[in-house]
């Protein structure tokens, strides 16, 4: 009992629960990026180590945040167009928090945090709506036929594994064979009406995608949105180990949320996703 | 600056940040043929990966030339990623320094499926053709 007096304690204080663990994310994310450019990062890091050992009780500053913050935008404007969307939203996330450092005000904080979110998924179902291989289903077609989606679950279904590989192996060597001669595979189904299915799972995720974010626009604190979201990013996490995205998802459902329990799956979330990202077995 | 300003700039001044970055993503995507998933604009899962995206020169293996030379596996990522004919000219002119040919031909091929019928085939994205005298 005494424990989840603990935990309860910590979870109400959820401004600094989530920007812990927004930085546990982002130290993990650092460390995997630290290859890239890695000559000009050196003496960031090391001025950013000194003054966090000797100057930190004797400045106001922020020092670890500007520090990982100072490496984010490094990579950014030396990787513009090669790190993930997610690299943008983890700056900006970051900017958010390093501000509130200053301004100390939760409420700008959090209409920060909201109104990002709603940027985020909102152009995310927007792009889906813009892409004709998206919306026709032949995307989610090529992905449940190659074994993309659901990939942790295929290994229970021995047969549709086995169709899947087939046709992964069936492109490779299509690939080979010169483009011009204009040759073509005719791809085998993993089930039973899938065209039907990644129809129907195309329309859910756009769906899905404008519901979540005009409910965090509209009622950001509310129950109903976050189950909502909650189910949402449990959903993508089933489909794609996509954890470094999700992360950051269940981080900002943690700043907005006022429900303790569904705060508490957020943490759940986010720290499974963390674990998977330092193990690589999900992506960064 | 008045208050009421600057609460309106700490409030919605990195929302704005984001908008502006997916507004630069649409714009590249629609002009330089810069893939979805990348640039900050969020269309990761609308389509497939630029990564299977092929890259096929007559008379040579891609896969062998990448395998050693980091600089020619930078140039031709950035092809594969947003294949435009001035990263087509800069792959063309990289491939003909590092080879004893006198003129190439590079050309963009992206995947195509067809959920009614199921077939996978590839789809002419971009080509040129370059000569050495041109450099």
């Amino acid at each position: 009992m005494k424990y989840w007096l603990d935990i309860k304690e910590k979870l109400n204080n959820n401004i600094e629960l989530a920007s812990h663990l927004l930085l546990v994310v982002l130290g993990a994310y650092i460390f995997i990026m630290a290859e890239e450019y890695s000559l000009y990062k050196v003496p960031v890091l090391f001025v950013g180590l000194f003054s966090w050992f000797f100057l930190r009780h004797k400045t106001k500053h922020p020092i670890i945040w500007i520090v990982l913050f100072v490496l984010l935008i490094l990579d950014l404007s030396l990787l513009y167009l090669r790190v993930a969307n997610h690299h943008f939203m983890l700056t900006f996330m970051m900017l958010s928090v390093l501000l509130y450092t200053y301004h100390k005000r939760s409420d700008i904080l959090l209409k920060n945090i909201q109104i990002l979110l709603v940027v985020v998924v909102m152009a995310s179902a927007f792009q889906k709506l813009m892409s004709n291989q998206f919306m026709s289903g032949d995307f989610y077609y090529y992905m449940f036929n190659r074994g993309s989606l659901f990939g942790v679950f295929l290994k229970l279904f021995p047969e549709s594994f086995v169709v899947a590989k087939s046709n992964v192996q069936s492109m490779i060597t299509l690939h080979i064979t010169n483009p011009n001669i204009g040759e073509s595979i005719v791809l085998k189904d993993l089930f039973p009406n899938v065209r039907s299915i990644s129809l129907i799972f195309t329309w859910t995720t756009v769906v899905v995608e404008f519901m979540v974010a005009i409910a965090i626009l509209w009622k950001p604190r509310n129950t109903w949105t976050h189950l909502l979201f909650a189910m949402m990013i449990l959903g993508i996490i089933c489909t794609r180990l996509e954890m470094g995205f999700m992360a950051l998802l269940a981080i900002c459902g943690i700043f907005l949320c006022s429900n303790l329990k569904l705060r508490l799956l957020y943490v759940l979330i986010a720290m499974g996703c963390i674990t998977l990202i330092v193990t690589k077995i999900g992506y960064h | 600056m008045p208050n009421k300003q600057k609460e309106l700039l700490l409030k919605y001044g990195i929302s704005s940040l984001a908008v502006v970055a997916i507004a630069i993503q649409l714009f590249l995507a629609n002009t330089q043929r810069l893939n979805p998933w990348k640039g900050g604009g969020y269309g990761m899962y609308t389509g497939i990966h630029y990564y299977y995206n092929q890259i096929y020169i007559p008379g040579m293996v891609v896969d062998s030339m990448i395998a050693d030379n980091r600089e020619m596996k930078r140039i031709l990522g950035r092809l594969k990623l947003m294949p435009n004919d001035q990263n087509l000219v800069k792959a063309a002119k990289f491939v003909l320094k590092t080879t004893d040919k006198d003129s190439i031909q590079i050309q963009i091929w992206k995947p195509r499926v067809n959920s009614e019928n199921g077939d996978y085939s590839r789809e002419l994205v971009n080509e040129i053709h370059f000569k050495k005298s041109d450099l």
